[in-house]
């Protein structure tokens, strides 16, 4: 009998692997934003600071190598020429040598997270610059570009895209404080890349701004 | 990276009354930050492990013996064959171990300069290696714990130092633990204990070089600004446990790394742009270790050699970046089928770059005060010795008993401890409160030489499972 049962689910199995029939696949759009998740259960209510030694939840944590990789790749949709190379240095155990993957927020993993966010950020926003259609655009997807000069942006634009890429690089947005005092600093960015004629580094420095803040590299 | 902030406003107010007097970062601007910080300050107590790959031949360095004594005609009876005549061929070698005048320390011909230091140094002879594989021995000697099968067992003892000490730091190095072409662990201590480890100086230069990609130094300087802005009460929240903090001190290491323009001193082929005070320094260093290629009857290339490596551990130490330098000083010394020539030939570079570095530091002054060598221990090692009888193809098998150096601060100078014995250069058996050949005494072991290092220093030894050598501290 049992070997009838598992004869029988091993058949229907076959058949539906053979069915040419496509499987459907849920139409979800990409979305920065955050999802509902309706009945999702409540989240547990952190401790108290006063009952947990003065702290909030649990300790942060840098991400390790891999993570790395994958945050790079995903935020800015290339890739640091470096990173295999330094892997070592940054962290990543061979577990040859090294058998623990060290998460340490030292010198030489802020050197290098610097030299390879300046690589990184300043290619994708010259790409971006190159790049007419404003929907496919990484850093600034949804300015419009006039003669590469971004001073002439608003602050209103300013800031959208400024908590773009915040939902882009940290999955969190900034607080109406902190987004006016960078709003201040793209400003002066970009009329100084207006002045030398370096129209990438303007949202190329801010995109370094964002890789190298502690929100992209902890969670 | 996604963190839920969205806490209470009470919950906020409760945790940063806790730490406001801790975590001020709000309203001092990043250049404020990086004015306080600390400059870049020599470490109290440095070290340097310094390796010969190969396995050497101690009869040519540290454990020599007579060869009118040890004759040809006696080898059935000593099992010893000194082999220096073989040496001839090259009139600067001795053929006979070197003594320099007021030393208690005999020396064999390769060790070239670093026997003016016999007055800095304690020798320890007889060490039993316990292997004559050379993965095995190399692994002993750099973690001071026997390997298991060839797999090393524990942490290298730079990063045990560095573990132990790297904490209690008042001014952190900022590369504490460098690895110059030489394996290293870490089993037990947090990511800080970690070497930098690097197969060139182009890759501590990495390290020390302002970003290949440059920006516009007003875009620089506006982003230098931003990162010194007030952090909102979230983020100070969210850094209690100082995970951020340590982050924020790193980048200001870097920046205080770049402002000092440290990696113009590690490079030893260029003066490019240097200013007049660095260009003196570097050519002072160019020529105590002889840095230049074919001219000049300099022979040591700038970038690879054992006299530039000699030259980046002195630079690390000096400037503040290191507290713990690990090298390979020489290699090439499997000489099993070589000439005595060649295992001499390639130690001499290895300890002449050593005794470069030991002028280097026995030179500079230390602002703890005294001199850096009065602030540094040296260690000097193979994974184990080379047959004292040579073989039928003219060179050196692998032999267990070996020898080690102990330069520096810790140790008693002038000072041999323990022996090999006179029949085969077997291991020693010695007192060990005394380092004197006894019968009743006992054998000491890598673990032994590293757990002397380590109390020698105030550090926590328990990890080695044996007790130091006494006899072989200074002030015993």
């Amino acid at each position: 009998m049992k070997t009838l049962k598992t004869s029988l689910v091993a058949v229907a199995l076959v058949l539906a692997a053979c069915s040419s029939k496509p499987v459907e696949k849920p139409e979800m759009a990409g979305s920065l934003e955050t999802i509902d998740m309706g009945n999702h259960p409540p989240m547990v209510k952190l401790a108290d600071p006063e009952t947990n030694q003065g702290h909030v939840g649990r300790k942060p944590r840098r991400i390790t190598v891999a993570q790395l990789r994958e945050s790079i790749l995903t935020t800015t949709g290339r890739q640091w020429s470096q990173i295999n190379n330094l892997a070592a240095s940054l962290g990543q155990a061979d577990y040859a040598l090294t058998v623990s993957e060290s998460t340490e927020a030292n010198l030489v993993f802020a050197k290098f997270l610097e030299d390879g966010a300046r690589e990184v950020c300043l290619a994708t926003a010259n790409a971006d610059l190159n790049n007419a259609t404003a929907a496919t655009r990484v850093l600034f997807p949804n300015v419009t570009v006039m003669n590469r000069d971004f001073t002439t942006m608003t602050d209103a634009q300013v800031q959208d895209n400024l908590q773009y890429l915040a939902v882009r690089f940290w999955g969190q947005r900034f607080n109406d404080d902190e987004v006016g005092a960078w709003t201040q600093t793209f400003r002066a960015i970009a009329t100084r890349a207006k002045a030398v004629n370096q129209p990438a580094q303007a949202w190329g420095a801010m995109c370094v701004a964002f890789m190298t803040d502690p929100r992209f590299i902890t969670y | 990276m996604k963190k839920d902030l969205s806490h209470s406003r009470r919950t906020f107010m409760k945790a940063a009354s806790g730490f406001a007097g801790t975590a001020m970062f709000g309203g001092i601007s990043f250049k404020a930050f990086a004015q306080q910080a600390q400059a870049l300050a020599p470490a109290d107590h440095c070290f340097v492990f310094a390796y010969f790959g190969g396995g050497w031949d101690v009869l040519l360095n540290l454990d020599p013996r007579d060869p009118n004594e040890f004759t040809a005609e006696r080898i059935s009876e000593t099992r010893i064959l000194p082999g220096y005549s073989l040496l001839s061929q090259d009139p600067t070698y001795p053929t006979m171990p070197i003594q320099p005048a007021g030393s208690n320390i005999a020396f064999g011909p390769a060790v070239g300069r670093f026997a003016n230091h016999f007055d800095k140094m304690a020798l320890v002879r007889g060490i039993n290696m316990n292997t004559v594989a050379h993965e095995v021995g190399f692994r002993y000697f750099l973690t001071g714990k026997e390997p298991n099968g060839s797999a090393a067992r524990g942490s290298t003892t730079a990063t045990e130092i560095v573990g132990q000490l790297y904490p209690k730091m008042a001014a952190k190095p900022p590369v504490p633990n460098l690895a110059f072409g030489i394996e290293t662990y870490n089993d037990r201590y947090d990511g800080y204990a970690n070497a930098l480890r690097v197969s060139s100086s182009n890759d501590l230069l990495l390290t020390l070089a302002p970003s290949p990609t440059a920006l516009d130094s007003e875009i620089e300087k506006q982003l230098i600004d931003m990162r010194g802005k007030p952090v909102t009460c979230e983020a100070q929240l969210y850094d209690s446990r100082g995970l951020v903090g340590q982050y924020q001190d790193a980048r200001k290491q870097v920046r205080t790394v770049l402002e000092a323009s440290l990696d113009r001193y590690f490079r030893f082929d260029s003066t490019t742009g240097d200013p007049p005070a660095v260009a003196m320094e570097k050519s002072q260093t160019v020529e105590r270790y002889r840095l230049r290629v074919g001219s000049n009857g300099y022979p040591n290339d700038p970038r690879n050699s054992s006299a530039a490596r000699a030259a980046l551990v002195a630079t690390a130490l000096k400037k503040g970046v290191s507290q713990c330098v690990s090298i390979n000083i020489a290699g090439g010394l499997d000489t099993h089928f070589g000439t005595q020539l060649t295992q001499a030939n390639n130690q001499r570079a290895g300890w002449n770059a050593l005794g470069d570095l030991i002028s280097d530091l026995r030179e500079s002054t230390h602002p703890g005060g005294g001199t850096f060598l009065d602030h540094t221990t040296i260690v000097v090692f193979s994974e184990f010795s080379r047959t004292p009888l040579i073989n039928a193809s003219g060179g050196r098998d692998h032999h267990i008993t070996n020898s080690a150096a102990i330069i520096g601060r810790g140790v008693k100078h002038n000072f041999v401890f323990g022996a090999s014995g006179n029949v085969g250069m077997s291991a020693g058996v010695v007192d060990h409160n005394t380092g004197l050949p006894n019968p009743k005494g006992f054998q000491y072991l890598p673990d032994h030489v590293i757990a002397t290092v380590m109390a020698s220093a105030g550090l926590d030894y328990s990890i080695m499972r044996v007790e130091p050598l006494k006899g072989l501290m200074a002030g015993t």
